[in-house]
């Protein structure tokens, strides 16, 4: 019986020693560095494993099992809703700006509208006489 | 004292601090710090709970664990689905 205490308790200081470095490293990974949400969702991670040592060192092999099942789940559908809704470095989706469009006054227009007027292939410009194109052809001779 | 009591108070210590290191990151700027240092709270009292009901022959504490991390998860998944939308 003494053997599988020394199991245990190896068990259990493994867990406490993992449990450490993950808060170390959770809360000493600086502000300013890129991607940083998803670093600590990745050390979270191994907090997850000390605690799946920790239940199987006391003997609770069915929660570690159950535990070792949902904790992947979490963490990616943390990371996911991260991405989806507060990561502005890398989704493109959230850096669009909606515009307001306002017709009652002249003199706000709509960027989006300026530059469909400026493309050369633009209707608006073909019927304008102030605007003409000219082409200007160059022969090579032989 | 023996060397199995020890290192389950060694293991207390460590849950301890990392609870507060999880509280600390859940007042970060953003939704889903909070999610990941709730989540992480609820798992360690878990954990912790089950070192205390082993040492103290508290009732149900299996239970109540269990209950703990399978419905921290299920919120979990929940906020996030609810946070991430319908994009």
């Amino acid at each position: 019986m003494m053997i599988v205490e020394y199991i245990q308790s190896a068990l259990l200081l493994i867990a406490a020693f993992l449990v450490i470095v993950s808060a170390v490293g959770f809360i000493s990974l600086s502000k300013d560095m890129k991607n940083v949400v998803y670093g600590r969702i990745h050390i979270i991670g191994i907090f997850d494993i000390a605690c799946v040592i920790a239940m199987i060192g006391l003997g609770q092999y069915l929660l570690a099992g159950i535990y070792f099942i949902l904790a992947p789940f979490t963490a990616h559908a943390i990371a996911n809703a991260f991405y989806k809704s507060e990561d502005v470095e890398n989704n493109v989706e959230l850096n669009v700006v909606e515009e307001d469009e306002d017709n009652s006054n002249p003199f706000i227009v709509n960027k989006s509208k300026v530059q469909e007027l400026e493309q050369k292939d633009s209707e608006k410009l073909k019927t304008d006489d102030r605007f003409t194109i000219s082409t200007l052809e160059i022969i090579e001779e032989e | 004292m023996d060397i199995l009591i020890i290192s389950k108070y060694i293991l207390i210590i460590a849950l301890i601090i990392m609870m507060i290191v999880a509280l600390r990151a859940s007042a970060y700027k953003t939704t889903s710090m909070g999610l990941l240092g709730s989540s992480v709270v609820v798992v360690a009292f878990s954990v912790a709970l089950l070192v205390f009901g082993e040492m103290y022959n508290l009732a149900f504490y299996r239970d109540i664990s269990l209950a703990l991390i399978f419905f921290g998860f299920v919120g979990t998944v929940a906020f996030s689905v609810v946070l991430g939308g319908d994009k």
